[in-house]
């Protein structure tokens, strides 16, 4: 969303290292636990996705089963107490079902882009120059599409699906990940004490463990989790566009395209997908937010 | 300076080539005989074979993409399956529509953004700011496609004050007001998430600097610090304000499907479902394009605005 | 740039703030195409480009009498005053022209137009030949290879064998203006100031927006000069969008509102119409291939679907169950062995006694749908029901839902072609306005693509001998009574799962009067009036 607020926060994160990476960890759990807000939507989050992850055992209903005699039924309605969809599957089991496949969609290719992206960008920033530019420029090419655009072309090319949704995704986060990434280590390699580890003989391999990606991989990380919210909202678009998740899957996008038609008649269970994405969405940003605030010096 | 406004120039080269490559493969990447991707179904077998000359698919791919290349300089972009049109022609007015939208929805979050900010960060600390703050997180969580059908059901179908569809179809500036207002508003949202938060931050890192805190302590006019925060934070929010832009252009997708704006996301959605790749391919490579040339002119401007920041 | 003129007018003009009054007289219509449908003559987007674009602005030399709404449209006169098949020659038909029609652009309607129209069709070396129009229509004259000028006012045209089915092909070809044509020698940039002698004209064309029409004030019919000024079609593929533009006064007329929402409509005075068509809503089954090659599997199919529960739940009572291909009571349903209704059960036992088991032997397959379009119905919602009663008797199918035009240009070309060759069934809606559209064009082995469009394909030499008889039979009743058989053939052997027939729900504003609703798929919209 705001690349460039993120690579700012990452590089400032960065240059509030302090000689002893430990204790610095020390203090941003301390600043974490002090953080209300944080702690809040941690707690949400976390409620989330257990919740999803323990669908099969919570959700009353088998998210395809359903009577179209009982579609639309109202919130509150006896043994579907958040109501009924429009082919009359229960709402609450769907939503749960749901939240697996929205969350794996949402956090499967951020994760991908963590690992890809910080392997490329840590590479891009501490090899030479040529292999270097070579990724950069090749990022920027990605760079250029809006990333709403270049998941909708790359999953219209490729199809919908569960599987494409999670290729083009990861695609489009890839490259915010190695900018984040190719900045942080460039930052740190110009540390003092880096200098000094080279100085007194250290090998590149042990330079790499134990200074820079204690260093590096702190602020892709909280990079990396603004860009969930992202995910999950671009993924549940794909699927409301049609291109993600196909029916009958049960995923908060999906359902919210084919509850679309019934707002007219049940304004109340349309909205209820819509929820879900918004507060899971909040939730990490919260999240993202706290973690980004821990790990910086401000007042 | 000019060094790095002329490096800058011409690294946009690369970056649009790579993304006319990418726009290019997309006919290949798709399932089917590639000729059967950009020609209708009936076409003549002398319509076949021109076009297959015209794009040369009989020759190896490279060549291929030399040959598109070359007819896309020169405003080719192909005809569309659907409506036989050049899919300049469709693109183009698209696009209008689109930049429309964006403009007008960028106004909104521009300004409801730079105030909410600068007027959290004025205010940090107090209940003021936590309001702000938290609309800000709201505004980028919210999924805005979701954010579009709530507004047509309260403002079109229940109270009937606006309509819930389409371009104004009669002239007139009030006709066209009331039809681009819930567009505009679903589309702001998360802009102005975004911006509430970047102001905020940019002028708190400002306003919390040493001299500045000492000179407010000392009680420094509350209009010049205001004018001094603004100078400073000027080339963040400018990037984030012309990212944003970039992101309702090209992101609009999502609500244009709600609302059936006539814009480039409205033609993008139809043409996947029409299968119909030359639109798919001229929508996004116009879109990619305006979207590095936007990133080249905020950075220029950036520079312009304060020659120490060159990025590398 | 015309939106961005538009801005900056609107910001530098003092203009006045109230929206000019709309012209008096203006009928919008909400359709369920996602684009404007071909102006250039021979309709696509299926029977809704014929609706609301082909008939309107163009005629063929027989039309539908579309003016009741108690009886099956027939066909009357249009272009042409009477037709006649020659006695010495039953090959040949000779049509007897109106005399003092003019096009839109003037020129007068004479053979030359009718020849030159045909050959636009079916000449595939004229200068004039229009290849998307002629995929469009063809294959519906599939019967018609000649036509000639006999003088101004008469042509003749011949048929590959003596078949009383000339006039309902003939229906299907409407007149275009060959001098118009010649102004510009090319069918886009005809199509964008098309010529026709129907009673609307083409002023405006937004690709994909808007299509403006106006009445034609000099049209032949006195009696059928339209009330209206001026039309105005816009496509609105989704359904909540043509009802929320009808609700707030955006559109005045939309076709297939959501169900759902029909008593809430009747509630706030808005007027509902429907009416029997002849209209079917089918899975068209591809025979070659499992696991439709297997009989006993098409009818655990049909056994399969709850016709009741997508009739009565899921779309209000806008449709009737289908267990043929036409509706109980039509001459041509005959005595069908079985009755298809709600059955899981049998269904599970048909789908054990063809050696399908879900572990070892599980019946899968691959359905394009459609998101919308002319008679789809709501697609998405019926088709996630249909897979859903599918897979609790154990047939797995995936649906892949493409733009209606689409699924039709796919639908034309067969199943055997590379895009298609993974697919196992298309679902599009179909007609049996006659014999050619019911049966002709589907069961009879001649009728295999791309002679016409028998996808699946059927092939049963004795459909072939009774449609052949059929053909061959000028007398309406005794007809019936071959069709009646061939029906019961196609029950039985039930290559197409048979869901419903639709009766084509339409929603109105109070101020739209005087439309009636034909037993048919189009309508007459010159005695529509706007208040």
């Amino acid at each position: 969303m705001a690349p460039l607020a993120g690579v700012e926060a990452a590089t400032d994160a960065v240059a509030a290292v302090p000689a002893a990476p430990m204790s610095y960890w020390r203090t941003v759990g301390w600043r974490l636990g002090r953080d209300r807000t944080t702690l809040a939507a941690g707690g949400g989050l976390l409620v989330i996705v257990l919740a999803a992850l323990l669908a099969p055992w919570l959700a009353p209903y088998d998210p395809s089963a359903g009577s179209i005699r009982l579609r639309l039924a109202w919130p509150g309605t006896p043994g579907h107490w958040l109501g009924t969809d429009e082919q009359g599957r229960d709402m609450l089991s769907r939503l749960l079902w749901g939240g697996r496949m929205t969350l794996v969609a949402g956090l499967t290719p951020v994760l991908v882009a963590f690992v890809v992206g910080s392997a490329l960008g840590i590479a891009a920033g501490f090899v030479g120059r040529t292999t270097s530019t070579l990724i950069m420029r090749t990022m920027d090419i990605f760079y250029a599409f809006p990333s709403v655009l270049l998941a909708i072309a790359i999953s219209g090319a490729l199809g919908p699906g569960l599987a494409n949704t999670l290729i083009s995704l990861s695609i489009v986060f890839i490259p915010r990940v190695v900018r984040v990434a190719e900045s942080a280590t460039v930052q740190v390699k110009g540390l003092e004490y880096i200098a000094a580890a080279r100085v007194s003989g250290a090998g590149m391999g042990a330079i790499v463990r134990h200074h820079l990606l204690a260093n590096v991989l702190g602020p892709i990380l909280v990079f990396a989790s603004t860009q969930v919210s992202l995910s999950i909202i671009l993924a549940a678009g794909l699927s409301f566009l049609g291109l993600g998740v196909t029916p009958p899957a049960a995923e908060w996008g999906l359902m919210l395209n084919t509850l679309r038609q019934s707002i007219y008649v049940n304004a109340l269970v349309p909205a209820l997908p819509g929820l879900a994405i918004f507060a899971t969405s909040m939730a990490f940003n919260l999240l993202s937010d706290g973690l980004r605030d821990a790990m910086e010096i401000r007042g | 300076m000019w060094v790095y406004v002329g490096r800058r120039l011409l690294l946009a080269i690369p970056t649009l080539l790579g993304a006319s490559v990418i726009v290019f493969a997309m006919v290949h990447l798709a399932p089917g005989d590639p000729i059967a991707a950009v020609m209708p179904a009936e076409s003549s077998a002398a319509e076949i074979e021109a076009t297959k000359r015209a794009y040369g698919f009989d020759r190896p791919l490279p060549v291929q993409y030399l040959v598109w290349l070359q007819r896309v300089a020169q405003g080719d972009l192909g005809r569309s399956i659907a409506t036989r049109r050049p899919v300049i022609l469709d693109v183009r007015d698209a696009l209008a529509n689109s930049l429309v939208l964006a403009l007008s929805s960028s106004l909104l979050a521009f300004v409801v953004g730079i105030a909410l900010g600068l007027l959290s960060a004025f205010r940090q600390g107090r209940l003021l700011d936590k309001l702000c703050a938290a609309l800000a997180v709201i505004g980028v969580s919210v999924p805005h496609y979701w954010a579009g059908i709530i507004l047509i059901i309260v403002f079109s179908v229940q109270l009937n004050w606006l309509p819930a569809m389409g371009a104004a179809d009669d002239p007139g500036l009030l006709p066209f007001l009331r039809h681009i207002a819930l567009p505009t508003v679903a589309l702001a949202l998360i802009p102005l998430g975004v911006i509430t938060r970047v102001v905020r931050s940019a002028a708190l890192d400002i306003l919390n600097q040493e001299f500045v805190t000492a000179l407010r302590a000392k009680g420094l006019a509350a209009r010049r610090v205001f004018v001094h925060v603004l100078k400073n934070s000027a080339p963040q929010i400018l990037t984030v304000l012309g990212l944003q832009f970039g992101f309702q252009l090209g992101g609009s997708v999502l609500v244009e499907s709600v609302f059936s704006w006539p814009g480039t996301g409205y033609l993008l959605n139809l043409a996947i479902f029409q299968r119909d790749i030359p639109v798919l391919q001229g929508v996004i490579l116009v879109l990619a394009t305006f979207f590095v040339l936007l990133n080249l002119a905020v950075d220029l401007l950036q520079t312009l605005i304060d020659p120490r920041i060159a990025r590398h | 740039m015309r939106a961005l003129a538009r801005l900056l007018l609107a910001l530098i003009l003092p203009l006045t703030l109230v929206a000019p009054a709309l012209a008096q007289g203006t009928l919008r219509i909400g359709m369920t195409a996602s684009d404007i449908p071909y102006t250039g003559g021979q309709s696509d987007n299926g029977f809704e480009g014929f609706r609301f674009v082909g008939y309107q602005i163009y005629e063929p030399l027989i039309q539908w009498d579309l003016s009741r709404a108690d009886r099956l449209a027939a066909l009357v006169p249009g272009l042409a005053e009477s037709w006649e098949v020659r006695k010495d020659a039953p090959t040949k038909w000779v049509f007897k022209l109106r005399k003092g029609v003019t096009f839109h652009d003037g020129s007068p309607f004479n053979a030359d137009a009718v020849v030159f129209t045909f050959e636009s069709i079916k000449k595939k070396d004229a200068p004039h030949f229009d290849p998307y129009g002629s995929g469009q229509v063809g294959f519906r004259l599939a019967s018609l290879v000649g036509v000639s000028k006999i003088d101004d006012y008469t042509v003749e045209f011949e048929t590959n064998k003596p078949t009383s089915f000339v006039p309902y092909q003939i229906c299907y070809m409407v007149i275009v203006s060959p001098t118009q044509w010649q102004k510009f020698k090319d069918w886009r940039k005809f199509a964008e100031q098309p010529s026709g002698t129907g009673p609307f004209k083409v002023t405006r064309f937004v690709p994909r927006e808007r299509l403006e029409l106006e009445a034609n004030k000099t049209y032949w019919d006195a009696k059928r000069r339209p009330k209206i000024d001026k039309l105005v079609l816009l496509p609105m593929p989704e359904p909540t969008t043509r009802l929320a533009a009808l609700r707030s006064g955006q559109v005045d007329w939309v076709e297939v509102p959501p169900p759902d929402s029909i008593p809430q409509l009747k509630a706030a005075g808005f007027t509902i119409t429907r009416n029997s068509y002849p209209h079917n809503w089918t899975h068209t089954l591809r025979l070659d291939k499992e696991p439709w090659s297997n009989k006993l599997v098409r009818k655990a199919a049909n056994y399969a679907i709850d016709r009741v529960g997508i009739c009565k739940n899921l779309l209000n009572d806008t449709c009737i169950p289908a267990t043929g291909v036409v509706y109980k009571g039509h001459p041509w349903f005959g005595k069908p062995k079985e009755i298809y209704e709600y059955n899981p059960n049998k269904a599970k036992d048909l789908l054990r006694q063809a050696g399908f088991d879900a572990s070892k032997h599980p019946a899968k397959a691959v359905h394009l749908i459609s998101t919308s379009g002319s008679g789809q119905m709501l697609p998405l919602a019926m088709n996630e029901l249909i897979q859903k009663n599918l897979k609790d008797v154990g047939i797995d199918v995936d649906l892949q839902p493409v733009e209606w035009n689409t699924l039709l240009t796919r639908w034309r070309a067969g199943f055997k072609t590379p895009e298609n060759e993974g697919l196992n069934a298309w679902n599009i809606s179909w007609n049996f306005l006659e014999p050619w559209s019911g049966f002709g064009r589907f069961f009879h082995s001649k009728s295999v693509v791309p002679v016409a469009v028998n996808t699946m394909p059927y092939i049963n030499p004795e459909a072939d001998k009774l449609i052949d008889e059929a053909e061959r039979t000028f007398d309406i009743g005794k007809q019936n009574e071959i069709l009646a058989h061939v029906h019961e053939l196609v029950v039985d052997d039930a290559p197409w799962i048979f869901v419903v027939h639709d009766q084509n729900p339409r929603a109105l504003a109070p101020k739209v009067k005087g439309f009636v609703q034909p037993q048919s798929w189009f309508v007459d919209l010159t005695s529509v009036t706007v208040r």
